[in-house]
């Protein structure tokens, strides 16, 4: 009721600003929270590959990922195959695959598997793939490590190889 | 209370600035830097088209890939078990002839992905490019 006397024509702009700011949080919080994926992946080293960027991964793209580990550190050896962090059957894979050649025709397929896991897993993937008609398959390595996991067994003897001059 | 007469009209812009740098501050320190990612392609062998390779002069090189002791697996090139800098040497003589000569990979599916990645990588590095992998 005091307020009413002070009022002053020009428009008060804090509330809007502390919307907005409110705002701006809850999209940066969902954001990183909606890009979430496997972390229990480990991928081994592969200096030399073609870089990934963005524009390497179409839309039409499609990403695999099998992890050697569950969540709890547990090893799995048989591997989970699974897609946008959700587990999936070889069977699926290659009906999805199906369904996306025939709408894009050939794509890219990125196999991104923990250096550990064993390779029956990975040629199932493939195996899904092929039976499709999709011959061409990617493997995701790690091009230069910025998140420095100090002792991970994946990456010693290529070290090794590029002491060595060429 | 004390405030109100001392309210002027234009925009006290002090707050603002404050919660900015410490939005900034919030955000640097939190920002997680992503690791860069490559990729390395590779063919799956149609059942019908062994005939790729003989478009070249020079035959494919075989290399195997099975479970070692260790988690790093075992390669074997020529018939003989070899450690990944020796593999390096020998394909880069393979690349010095021809860096057509198609590369076959054959693995055991008990072998570690890590030895498929690191002799993708090696193949990679010695731009040879036309690898196809088999699982035995």
């Amino acid at each position: 009721m005091a307020r009413k006397n002070q009022e002053n024509p020009a428009l008060d702009m804090t509330p809007m600003i502390d919307v907005v700011f409110e705002l701006i949080i809850f999209f940066v919080v969902t954001l990183t929270e909606a890009q979430k994926k496997d972390e229990t992946i480990e991928l081994e080293d592969g200096k030399h590959g073609i870089v990934l960027t963005p524009e390497e991964l179409p839309p039409s793209h499609m990403q695999i990922d099998i992890a050697s580990r569950d969540k709890n550190g547990k090893p799995l050896p048989k591997g989970r195959i699974s897609m946008g962090d959700r587990e999936i059957t070889p069977d699926e894979i290659g009906r999805r695959v199906k369904e996306r050649m025939k709408k894009y025709g050939e794509f890219p397929v990125l196999i991104r598997a923990d250096f550990n896991c064993r390779h029956e897993a990975v040629a199932r993937v493939m195996n899904a793939c092929t039976a499709n008609g999709l011959w061409k398959i990617s493997f995701m390595a790690v091009n230069e490590d910025k998140t420095s996991k100090p002792g991970r067994p994946g990456r010693k003897h290529l070290d090794a190889v590029k002491r060595r001059a060429h | 209370m004390a405030r109100k007469p001392q309210e002027n009209p234009a925009l006290d812009m002090t707050p603002m600035i404050d919660v900015v740098f410490e939005l900034i501050i919030f955000f640097v320190v939190t920002i997680k830097q992503e690791d860069i990612f490559s990729k390395l392609n590779a063919n799956r062998p149609a059942p019908s088209s062994g005939s790729a390779s003989e478009e070249n002069d020079t035959p494919p090189c075989t290399i195997e890939i099975g479970k070692g002791r260790d988690a790093n697996g075992v390669i074997v090139y020529n018939k003989r078990e070899m450690k990944r800098a020796e593999l390096d040497q020998n394909l880069r003589e393979v690349a010095r002839t021809s860096k057509k000569t198609a590369i076959i990979i054959r693995a055991t599916e008990d072998s570690p992905h890590k030895a498929l990645v690191d002799v993708l990588d090696i193949c990679y590095r010695n731009e040879l490019f036309s690898v196809s992998i088999f699982t035995m």
